[in-house]
């Protein structure tokens, strides 16, 4: 092939540029918020910081419900932050582990054991996508309050799996089903039970889409703003989306983008780490037009 | 011979049975009672605010509603919305995707950029993004940003700016999840498939419309399903976040006040159930993109 015209190559770059900064200025912008004095929220500059400050940060982890002033004549409270960080690292590290269990058992069985109708099972969990969550949380309560679970941290525990299970048992089934049957074969006939065959053998090889099933449910339920206010009430329970949900923006707008960052910044680091793999576990399992 | 054969693969059937169990039957106590609870309920006048049990009402629900004018501007703005919000998602995914298609220097940098809308977890940057575009009085770009809601919201009724900021929000993060997942499509496909395009045909539309879309058809089948059934998760959570300050109804948020505010429990379920007939016809046709019949393996 010619090498590139420059006029070409320029386009390129260009349009590598805008599509940057469409990605990342959202982004940006809330981290220059988070860092301003509310000196300089109201009269800097919106698009820069000139003193950073890490104040707002401080702010959330503050001793819970001690007054921080007024506004107007509005008292400010400060919110049990840490709290909500232990809780969301529960959650979201118990509902990942979770969810890549569950899958992994019942894409094992689809791709690998093939039981009648493996293919229908397949459509009709995927189908599960179809169920509008509108006003799914009226009769999911009753299931929460039957199971004793109300105000629980393990309410999340049991729904937040149902949110990526149908997209995770997808790929991993397809991925499972399109290995060669000697893959297995080889560890069988040396005597290796069929579980010792998938530690050894299959899961491994399978690590990418392992990875990008986690990476996928991460950012599902960490998007879930909606479930964590309906079943988590009282404020030490919360999960940070939740207890920002509780914030009163209007007053504590800077607080509450601090708060954003703090929760962001570890969800984007682990997402960012595994990205390569992310991408590779979905080109795997979907390889083969699956 | 064929005796212990068939012996062992029933055991193997029994074994995906109960490796299946787990997942089916979180699937049942989330989603299936649920959801036949809705089915049920949408059947009848249930009520919180009403004395007595609830009564089967048939078909009452669903009947009323399609001959209801705000249901029908509902349902036209979910569609619209639905729809107007997939294409630009699509649009822009293919585009970075093409972008990321080739090596360049930099180019993991660019993917990363590209990664972060959909990593940078919604639930929170939704906050973020909504107060940014509906600004607290306070801060320094409000008089800015309060012209434009204004010159949108005087064209269009107020609370369009809203709407438009979650459109927004929902294009941005979604183009993104696309953008990835169709790049995963392309490094599936030998780049020796693209290098034949290339002699068969001079035109960069052409090939793209003879080669890269049908190479690309499960991946792109896969992410317009999973676009239109998420295009209303964004929604929602603006929806809870501002108490429901948004005034183009779409299907959702209308049952959902239906439910929450009205205590109709009974249309409100027949309400939210309205779509889904659609949206399985839909997820049946794609099926036959992503899902095709074992093919001839090479």
């Amino acid at each position: 092939m010619n090498p590139r015209p420059w006029w070409k190559s320029l386009g390129h770059a260009g349009l590598l540029l805008v599509a940057t900064v469409y990605c990342l200025f959202p982004i940006y912008f809330m981290l220059v918020q988070s860092l301003k004095t509310a000196q300089e929220d109201v009269f800097g500059n919106p698009l820069i910081v000139v003193n950073p400050t890490f104040e707002n940060f401080a702010e959330l982890f503050e001793r819970e419900a001690e007054v921080r002033g007024f506004i107007g004549r509005t008292l400010r409270r400060s919110y049990p932050f840490l709290d909500w960080m232990e809780n969301t690292l529960v959650v979201f590290a118990g509902s990942v582990g979770l969810t890549l269990v569950v899958s992994l058992l019942a894409a094992y069985a689809l791709g690998r054991l093939r039981p009648p109708g493996f293919r229908w099972w397949r459509r009709v969990i995927f189908a599960t996508y179809v169920i509008p969550h509108t006003i799914l949380f009226v009769p999911l309560y009753q299931v929460v309050l039957a199971l004793h679970l109300d105000d629980n941290l393990l309410a999340l525990l049991l729904v937040y799996p149902t949110l990526a299970l149908p997209f995770c048992v997808w790929i991993l089934s397809a991925y499972f089903q399109h290995l060669p049957r000697e893959v297995e074969e080889a560890a069988l006939i040396e005597g290796a039970g069929r579980v010792r065959a998938f530690f050894s053998i299959i899961l491994p090889m399978s690590w990418p889409v392992v990875v990008a099933a986690g990476i996928f449910t991460l950012g599902t339920i960490a998007s879930d703003f909606t479930l964590a206010s309906v079943f988590l009430l009282d404020a030490q329970n919360q999960t940070i989306p939740g207890g920002l949900g509780t914030m009163d923006v209007a007053l504590d707008e800077l607080l509450a983008v601090a708060g954003i960052n703090l929760m962001a910044i570890p969800v984007v680091l682990i997402c960012a780490l595994f990205a390569r793999s992310y991408v590779r576990g979905l080109t795997a399992a979907m390889i083969e037009g699956a | 011979m064929t005796r212990p054969v068939a012996a062992a693969r029933r055991r193997e059937i029994r074994v995906a049975y109960l490796l299946l169990s787990p997942a089916v039957l979180l699937l049942l106590v989330v989603l299936g009672y649920p959801i036949g609870w809705e089915v049920w309920t949408s059947l009848t006048d249930l009520s919180p605010l009403k004395d007595g049990g609830a009564a089967f009402v048939g078909m009452e629900n669903y009947r009323r509603f399609l001959s209801d004018g705000e249901f029908w501007r509902a349902a036209t703005v979910t569609v619209v919305y639905a729809v107007v919000t997939s294409v630009a998602k699509v649009a822009i995914g293919v585009g970075f995707a093409l972008l990321l298609a080739r090596p360049f220097r930099g180019r993991a940098l660019v993917f990363l950029a590209m990664f972060l809308p959909w990593a940078y977890p919604s639930s929170v940057s939704v906050i973020g993004w909504y107060w940014t575009l509906n600004p607290p009085i306070s801060t320094a770009y409000s008089v800015f940003m309060g012209h434009i809601k204004q010159a949108v919201d005087g064209a269009l009724g107020g609370g369009a700016w809203s709407f438009f900021s979650v459109t927004l929000f929902n294009v941005w993060r979604g183009s993104s999840f696309i953008g990835v997942l169709l790049l995963a499509g392309i490094n599936a496909v030998p780049p020796e498939l693209f290098e034949c395009a290339l002699l068969e045909s001079k035109s960069a539309w052409r090939r793209f419309w003879m080669v890269t879309v049908p190479l690309l058809k499960p991946f792109l089948a896969l992410a317009i399903f999973l676009s239109l059934t998420t295009a209303f998760v964004d929604l929602a959570n603006v929806w809870m976040l501002t108490g429901g300050r948004i005034v183009f109804p779409v299907i959702g948020t209308q049952a959902y006040w239906l439910a929450i505010r009205g205590g109709q429990f009974g249309p409100a379920s027949a309400l939210s159930l309205m779509l889904v007939p659609f949206l399985l016809a839909v997820l049946l046709l794609l099926f036959r993109v992503f899902d095709a019949p074992e093919r001839e393996r090479a």
